[in-house]
């Protein structure tokens, strides 16, 4: 066995996914609590940290946005159905097998088939949930009274809320797994945080 | 040494500096000579229509007219005078002389007594004349002795002759020096006002819960416009006052005044509300904060976060009134009473069974300023509690706000076959009154007679309510009611219709999916995971294990 | 070898956070009272008078009133302060526990909430008392006995009325009987 190393994951790359876990967990944790599941900063401390971490993300996200365009690493996000097929058997009988991943990683192509629909899913789906109800939600007071108003209400924005914050809980859990699912457990974590990615060769 | 130089530099320029500050020569000015600015622009002690001996109220208020001869008739136009308030919206005559309340009931039959809060002088039946200017009581409201008094059983009158005060008491109220008074008035203060607010239904703080005597020189902690040390709001600072018409009223109260502050001025312009000087975008705290509090001005009023309890004090105010245990005489047949732990009224052979505590939840309910109350006459149903007033105003309502209440429950006497409240004569020292005979049919006999009403000569008691709205005794702004009091499961709003709070209201099948779609991915993962460990655990797949 | 020592560090570590967060609800007691503020008061007064053993009130303090008095508006606290030169005497006497003075008198602490509700707030003496020694455990058993009856109230009886201290100075008080 012998590892070909290749440079993955960019330094702005690594710093945008590290700073965006850690402000969605954040706001993961703040927002569950405003949501009355459990009392840990208290409601009034809950909501602040919520709301700001909330304008944090977006900041983040504007910066990203105009990183993914100008480097071209949009493209990563394009989604495909080749291999998809490949990549279901793999998760489902390959990995109990030591079958080799069917998706070769390169920094042309970073995400696996299945990845890149889960990334597109998230991008195309529950980040429109949560952020558009999130942002109705922040801005209720705008629009209440005029012709929104006569189509929304406060409960709805807030139902389609929580539904987009238990998808993106569930995506994180997944998420987080699939993590260890490289040639060691920590070895997919190992990449994201020094963008090197060592390559099994079989 | 350096040190020691600059040192004395800076104490010589201090020196320097604090010397020609003293030094400094006050120029003389054109109002050196003169003397000190008094109080006012008239100084009533040297108004020569003051110095004849006064020996009754009217006389005062004659002299009054002379020189501020619109004063009565503008009186005669308010409230405080008539008693009397015309619902714009249905016609109904409401105010004192008409209503029922849930303490002492009622002011007919009774005026002896009540009207010891009149503005006005001898009020002691229908036959009252309200027209005759001599009977206003200028001095109630603008006198700044603190030794006016008018005592129940005087039907307004000021005390004349000192009298023993409550009756067996021992104690002793001083005749009133009605020329010193006189010469002495002034702008009403919070005494002034107090004097009946704080002691409606008879004694300190009963009636409001958020009036009472602690308001005289409140601290900051009780008021924050009111207190005595810093803002020293009096009453009229915001019940502002044109022409003796005071703004701001519990039978048309403004509910949800909405734009920008107002300057100070017309008495129409309700500037009695919190709105009136900070606006409905009150607070400018953190651009985050600020902006999630001020969306709350819609549907709540100011007073819900910012009085988070009322009688907050020793004194205290009462929850409830029960006169059906009125008349209950101890083993010797002879009237009795008892206090609560504080000192507070808690039984009375002449008037029941009290219930009285201080730092006080208010209630919380939608109001629009519209209050529909029982009068005179009006029909119950017994088999509920009668709501004596009822607040109106629902979620959908833009001019309703959440509002918060202080709830007066009680028991009193009903009509049975009629069904409709009954009019006791309580007061006076007469054969019929119900405090001096103890006597419930011959008392409830001589109330319905003054009151014109039939009586089918059957009396029970009923289970009945009122409602106040709770506005002062504002706390300051850091303790206002906190998040997470209403946002939480059990919080203050709980159960309020219109309103969704997070924390508080979410959807159950949202939350049982979400949590089961969750959970079925955690289950999953832990499923998967445990069956790679499983398969990496064989012998034979030694690759993977030795790295771990 | 190396991860059983981890496992017992961690363990240890689990185990002395657990008991330090708990340690405060294992010193003092709470519990809701049926009655006002000034009615709990009252009750544990007379129940105080009545407990024989050398029980008398030492004092009563309103420790929200100085808080109050920097303008801040606060819910009502009552402590009352309560004590028996019976159990504090030998305490006091011997040098070794002189230093529990601190503890005296004893406390009870009566205040509202936010929700509305009345708390009675107690120390856990007989737990306190079982750190310094068999002559204090044993004196405070007796004194939790004790202070269970000045707990026990009977709503059939009438409120008695609240003892004041003499001297009522903002968060100060004075003695309201003899005592110690």
């Amino acid at each position: 066995m012998s590892t070909n190393r290749i440079f993955l994951y960019k330094r702005y790359e690594r710093f945008w996914h590290w700073s965006q876990a850690a402000l969605v967990i954040f706001m993961l944790i703040t927002g569950f609590e405003i949501h009355g599941s459990y009392e840990w900063f208290g409601f009034h401390r809950a909501a602040d940290l919520h709301t700001f971490t909330a304008w944090t993300l977006l900041a983040l996200w504007a910066f990203t946005i105009f990183w993914q365009f100008t480097t071209g690493e949009w493209r990563q996000y394009i989604p495909t159905l080749k291999k998809v097929d490949a990549m279901i058997r793999y998760y489902v009988l390959g990995i109990f097998t030591n079958a080799p991943n069917p998706f070769q990683k390169s920094t042309v192509k970073k995400h696996n088939p299945l990845q890149r629909l889960a990334y597109l899913a998230l991008l195309a789906f529950v980040s429109p949930i949560i952020w558009g109800s999130g942002l109705f939600y922040l801005f209720y007071a705008y629009w209440k009274d005029g012709a929104i108003g006569a189509y929304l209400d406060l409960p709805m924005v807030a139902m389609i809320h929580t539904v987009g914050a238990f998808m993106m809980l569930t995506f994180f859990i997944v998420h987080v797994y699939l993590t260890t699912t490289g040639h060691t457990p920590l070895a997919h974590i190992k990449t994201m945080i020094t963008g090197w990615e060592e390559e099994e060769q079989h | 040494m350096k040190a020691n130089t600059i040192l004395r530099i800076a104490a010589w320029i201090s020196c320097v500096l604090v010397s020609s500050a003293q030094a400094a020569p006050v120029a003389p000015t054109l109002t050196d000579k003169l003397p000190a600015v008094a109080k006012g622009t008239t100084d009533h002690s040297k108004l020569k229509e003051l110095q004849k001996p006064f020996k009754t109220g009217p006389e005062v208020t004659k002299a009054c007219l002379e020189c501020h001869n619109e004063a009565a008739n503008q009186v005669q136009h308010t409230k405080h005078w008539t008693w009397e308030v015309v619902d714009a919206a249905t016609g109904k005559k409401l105010g004192k002389k008409n209503i029922i309340n849930n303490f002492c009931t009622t002011t007919i039959s009774n005026e002896e007594d009540c009207m010891a809060c009149h503005a006005g002088y001898g009020w002691h039946d229908k036959t009252f004349d309200f027209s005759k200017q001599e009977n206003v009581d200028c001095l109630i409201c603008h006198d700044s002795t603190g030794t006016y008094r008018k005592l129940p059983g005087d039907a307004g009158h000021p005390v004349y002759e000192r009298k023993e005060f409550p009756h067996g008491s021992g104690k002793f109220v001083e005749a009133v020096d009605l020329n010193k008074v006189a010469q002495t008035v002034q702008l009403p203060s919070r005494r002034n006002c107090g004097s009946c607010h704080f002691f409606g239904a008879g004694a300190n703080g009963t009636k409001h819960g958020d009036l009472d005597t602690s308001l005289i020189e409140p601290g900051k902690h009780l008021d924050v416009h009111m207190d005595a040390k810093g803002l020293n709001f009096s009453c009229v600072t915001c019940h502002k006052t044109t022409d003796h018409q005071v703004s701001g009223s519990r039978y048309e109260m403004t509910a949800s005044r909405t734009g920008p502050a107002t300057p100070r001025g017309k008495y129409d312009e309700h500037p009695a509300a919190c709105q009136s000087c900070h606006s409905d975008k009150p607070h400018h705290e953190n651009p985050l904060l600020m902006e999630r509090l001020n969306a709350h001005t819609d549907k709540l009023a100011c007073q819900t976060c910012h009085i988070p309890e009322y009688a907050r004090n020793s004194i205290g105010t009462e929850k409830v009134w029960d006169w059906s245990t009125a008349t209950t005489m101890d083993a010797d047949g002879k009237r009795f009473a008892y206090k609560d732990s504080a000192g507070r009224r808690a039984f009375d052979s002449k008037k029941g069974n009290w219930t009285w505590d201080s730092f006080l939840i208010p209630e919380y309910r939608w109001f629009n300023g519209k209050v529909d109350f029982k009068v005179v006459g009006d029909k119950i149903d017994p088999t509920h509690v009668v709501e004596i007033n009822s607040p109106q105003g629902s979620a959908n309502e833009p001019g309703a706000r959440i509002w918060p209440f202080k709830v007066h429950r009680g028991k009193q006497a009903y009509d049975p076959e009629l069904k409709n409240l009954l009019i006791v004569h309580t007061a006076a020292e007469d054969d019929t009154a119900l405090w001096h005979n103890y006597n419930w049919p011959k008392a409830i006999k001589a109330g319905m007679e003054v009151a014109g009403l039939p009586w089918s000569g059957k009396y029970d008691f009923v289970s009945t309510e009122m409602s106040w709205p709770i506005t002062h005794m504002v706390a300051p702004k850091h303790d206002a009611v906190g998040c997470a009091q209403c946002h939480q499961n059990d919080g203050r709003l709980k159960g309020i219709a219109g309103v969704w709070l997070p924390g508080q209201d979410r959807n159950g099948l949202i939350d049982t999916l979400g949590w089961l779609m969750v959970g079925l991915a955690s289950l999953g993962v832990l499923i998967h995971g445990g069956a790679r460990v499983c398969v990496l655990c064989r012998p034979k797949k030694n690759e993977g294990k030795d790295e771990q | 070898m190396l991860k059983l020592i981890i496992g017992i560090v961690l363990g240890a570590v689990l185990s002395v956070t657990v008991i330090f967060q708990t340690a405060g609800s294992f010193m003092f007691e709470e519990r809701e009272s049926p009655f006002t503020v000034e009615e709990t008061v009252a009750r544990i007064q007379q129940n105080v008078e009545k407990a024989g053993n050398g029980w008398a009130l030492f004092g009563l303090r309103y420790p929200a009133r100085p808080v109050e008095a920097t303008g801040v508006s606060i819910l009502p606290v009552m402590a009352i302060e309560a004590c028996s030169p019976k159990y504090s005497g030998p305490i006091l006497k011997d040098d070794k526990t002189r230093f529990l003075s601190l503890l005296m008198p004893c406390k009870i602490s009566v205040y509202k909430k936010s929700d509305g509700k009345v708390y009675i707030g107690t120390m856990n003496a007989g737990l306190i008392g079982k750190f310094f020694g068999p002559l204090v455990a044993e004196t405070m058993e007796h004194v939790v006995a004790d202070q269970k009856n000045f707990l026990e109230f009977d709503p059939s009886q009438p409120a008695p009325p609240l003892i004041l201290p003499k001297a009522t100075t903002g968060g100060g008080g004075g003695a309201a009987a003899g005592g110690c």
